[in-house]
């Protein structure tokens, strides 16, 4: 067997010196501390899963490790040598392969081509610049065969399913391992998190199969699946490493709770009842791949959070609702009307507002000054200056935007003091009857996030209807005055907080 | 303020003053204007002052023989063509088809000009814009990049002329006198073509201020999702960008027909593509999308104008002003462009 060499390679480099060692590692974003002095050691032929929620770390760290972004403080060392990675090609060159959720293969190149993209020379491939196909087939398959994987390295990664093509980035982040002639690392960011049920087991197998080769850091939300697959699970939670156990000693509700930071529980807060008509009422929404038979109602003076981990649809959903893309079936209802052909400049004439996530790609035009932002959405045909930068400054002062010069592009504006004007937009709007707000607190610092928290109160009590795709479970609970759970598109769940409040715990079940 | 606001700003009054990175003063800021935009303001100005003076030390007769009336009936044909570009670069695109559009509105203009006489004006300005508004329509329902599509437009556009003067010469037949005013009045030595020119400019600025549509190109321009997560009609912006294109290169149709009294395929006005992109980028025009400031286009289609003289009193052979043209296209966008964010060169 092939794989054989590379185990008694790694042994004699000394089978006690771990694969990875992380002493202290620090990094902050401006005033956000997202890593706090993470300590975590892999061992060869370990299989350990990191969990945490959004906004833990877990991100930051994995893009530390792949080389993306440089820590602040702290050491770490790959297999005993102390690594200083300076760009993607060095942690490849240290042995560290990365599986993203989203894949980045190259859909027109062969299998072939694809595993041996990122080798850092390609060996005998290549002679005097040409290609030596069957030399660099062969390569491929050894390490297809290595990991257990029964593709042809000829075949085109267009024709193929996306669990093979999740193989073919798992070979490929073995391969290019392998050739730093080191113990390979393999990062798995999510892969499974788009799966159907048949192809997880397939690749929880593989998982198990490249534990005989290196070392895997598993990251997913299924903790079900991490308690399978891992030998041993970290928990993150703000920045720090909470939790470090044995698979065999712990459970799922013991994860949770580690993972939240406390037992799971509702806070209190005030609830508005169900009054009005709905403002906005989705019933059967399916789109084929995204969401389906998804309802729910909006209305006005309270908020409804959507929940569900990445791939449950409802940032599609949303996006549906506001026009912004498209529908099979269902029904989409406007103050109790059924509406057809629903484009965002309709759904912005009904008094719909929409705070994307993508905050600089979709909600705001960095080159254009704070002022004519705010105006962007305004109707009528002519622009008064005037009256604009009154306007703007009132809101400049409502929402304590800074630094107070409503005539400097926005893009020279924070991302918290961004996003107090992106809302805004919206919130000027006398006609306003609806706010989609998909992420709206996404990477605020705290101050900021306040402050967008606060007005998205204020408009809520000013009888706005709110739909809230939270970041986290504790926004939701927060924020929210009944709480949709979705799950691969369809709602598992619904809550009315005001008759049963859920818990954390509550939820989680229900979106995993 | 309505009552909802007066509410918040209670609500605000009661939180304390949240700590807050020093450098982020709260108080009013005064407006800095930031040197680059400054300089896209001035450095046109700028550009066209400084070459006019060295032309005028290099040949003192320049300014006090008619050069001021010389420059501005080169530069009237290039500024209505840079204008029609610049609406398309302001919409992040970009129109190789408008200076065509030009010529094809003057070789209507020549052959109908004799028999209907001021219709046949309106009918070269509507044909050109007819024809900006297909290549926006096109260009919106296929997205086929805008640069590919108007080239292919480029080349119907050359055949078209052709067929259409049967590879010859077209002459105005009558009713020169309609077109007399453009070349034949002055206001303070500047041709009532190149005055109207300004007209246009100014009307196109305050349409890019003042107007809901005009913020719409510019944000479409800038960044076009956000555009369109705003409502705006991002197509139909487009569509009229292309459009603008067609209705300003008309212009220059008249100017062709004003001046040479014919069209033709090779004669005056079949070279105005080059220059015309030059005059728009001379005139701070961004490459790039949503930075157009159409009166400074103004000044650079009078730069654009007074090269080929200024390389002339050079001793240079006038033949080789396509070279400075280029050069000077090549030059400015390399000033201009920050580099900083297009990792991705197109």
């Amino acid at each position: 067997m092939t794989d054989s060499d590379l185990i008694t390679d790694g042994r004699a480099a000394g089978a006690d010196v771990p694969v990875l060692r992380l002493r202290g590692l620090q990094k902050r974003f401006g005033q956000l501390h997202a890593l706090k002095g993470i300590d975590l050691e892999i061992r060869r032929g370990e299989v350990v899963g990191l969990i945490g929620e959004n906004g833990a770390g877990k991100s930051t760290l994995l893009k530390i490790l792949t080389g993306i972004q440089p820590a602040d403080e702290g050491t770490f060392e790959v297999n005993g040598e102390r690594a200083r990675f300076r760009g993607p090609r060095d942690a490849v060159a240290a042995g560290i392969g990365v599986v993203h959720q989203e894949q980045s293969l190259l859909l027109h190149l062969s299998v072939a081509e694809n595993i041996q993209m990122h080798a850092a020379d390609a060996g005998d491939g290549v002679r005097l610049g040409l290609y030596r196909w069957g030399r660099i087939n062969r390569r491929a398959q050894k390490v297809l065969d290595q990991v257990g994987s029964k593709l042809d390295p000829r075949w085109r990664v267009s024709d193929l399913t996306f669990v093979e093509r999740q193989m073919v980035e798992i070979a490929r982040a073995v391969a290019a391992g392998t050739d730093a002639n080191a113990t390979p690392l393999l990062v798995l960011d999510e892969p499974t998190s788009l799966l159907e049920p048949a192809e997880l087991a397939a690749l929880e197998k593989e998982i198990r199969q490249i534990a005989r080769l290196g070392s895997v850091i598993f990251v997913s939300h299924r903790l079900d699946e991490i308690l399978r697959v891992c030998d041993r699970v970290v928990v993150m939670r703000n920045g720090e490493v909470v939790a470090d156990r044995s698979t065999d000693a712990v459970g799922e509700d013991e994860l949770f709770e580690l993972m939240i930071g406390r037992a799971a529980k509702a806070p209190e807060r005030e609830v508005r009842a169900a009054t009005g008509e709905p403002v906005l009422e989705v019933s059967g929404l399916t789109r084929r791949g995204a969401f389906h038979d998804v309802s729910f109602a909006a209305r006005p003076g309270r908020v409804v959070a959507l929940v569900g981990t990445s791939g449950s649809g409802r940032e599609a959903v949303c996006r549906a609702a506001f026009g912004a893309e498209g529908y099979d079936s269902g029904e989409l209802k406007v103050a109790g009307r059924r509406v057809e052909s629903w484009t965002i400049p309709k759904a912005i004439a009904a008094g719909l507002g929409y705070v994307p996530s993508e905050r600089r790609v979709e909600g705001m035009v960095g080159g254009m000054s704070a002022i004519d932002n705010l105006s962007l959405t305004r109707s009528g045909a002519l622009i008064a200056p005037g009256k604009q930068k009154q306007q703007a400054s009132e809101w400049f002062e409502r929402l304590d935007v800074r630094p107070r010069g409503p005539k400097l592009e926005l893009e020279r504006f924070s991302g918290g003091n961004q996003q107090k004007v992106v809302l805004a937009k919206w919130l000027k709007d006398q006609g306003l009857k609806a706010l989609l707000l998909d992420h709206p607190l996404r990477g605020l610092d705290p101050g900021a996030g306040d402050t967008v928290k606060r007005e998205i109160r204020t408009a809520c009590a000013a009888g706005i209807a709110v739909v809230l795709l939270p970041d986290t479970l504790e926004e939701a609970l927060e924020m929210a005055d009944e709480i949709l759970v979705l799950r691969d598109g369809g709602i598992t769940a619904v809550y009315d907080v005001a008759v049963d409040a859920p818990t954390t715990l509550d939820l989680l079940e229900k979106q995993l | 303020m309505t009552t909802t606001q007066d509410g918040a700003v209670a609500t605000g009054g009661d939180r304390a003053p949240a700590p807050k990175d020093p450098k982020a003063p709260a108080g009013p800021l005064r407006s800095r204007i930031s040197p680059a935009s400054l300089w896209r303001t001035v450095g046109p100005i700028a550009v066209f002052v400084l070459l006019l003076v060295v032309v005028s030390v290099l040949n003192p007769s320049f300014l006090g023989g008619g050069g001021v009336t010389i420059l501005a009936t080169q530069a009237a044909a290039i500024l209505f063509v840079a204008l029609g570009q610049s609406a398309v670069l302001h919409v992040g695109s970009i129109d190789l088809s408008n200076a065509s559009i030009g010529l094809l509105a003057a070789m209507v203009l020549a052959l109908t000009l004799g028999p209907l006489g001021p219709i046949a004006i309106v009918l070269a300005i509507a044909v050109a814009t007819a024809v900006g508004a297909l290549n926006g329509v096109v260009f919106a329902v296929t997205q086929i990049p805008s640069f590919a599509l108007t080239l292919g437009t480029l080349g119907v556009l050359q055949a078209a002329a052709l067929v259409l003067s049967n590879a010859t010469t077209v002459y105005v037949t009558g009713n020169t006198d309609l077109l007399a005013w453009m070349f034949g009045s002055a206001i303070a030595g500047v041709p009532a073509a190149f005055v109207l020119g300004i007209v246009l400019a100014v009307v196109f600025w305050a349409v890019l201020r003042f107007t809901r549509v005009g913020h719409g190109l510019t944000a479409v321009g800038l960044n076009e999702s956000a555009a369109i997560f705003a409502g705006r009609r991002n197509r139909l912006l487009k569509t009229l960008a292309f459009a603008l294109s067609g209705f300003f290169a008309g212009f220059a149709g008249l100017v062709i027909i004003a001046q040479a009294g014919a069209a033709s395929s090779f004669g005056v006005g079949s070279d105005l593509l080059l220059p015309a992109i030059a005059a728009a980028i001379l005139g701070g025009t961004a490459i790039t999308g949503g930075v157009t400031n159409p009166i400074t286009v103004v000044f650079g289609a009078l730069t654009t104008a007074l090269l080929p003289i200024g390389i002339a009193t050079l001793g240079i052979n006038a033949q080789a002003q396509s070279l400075a043209y280029g050069f000077v296209i090549i030059l400015i966008v390399a000033l201009t462009a920050t580099r900083s964010r297009t990792a991705i060169i197109k």
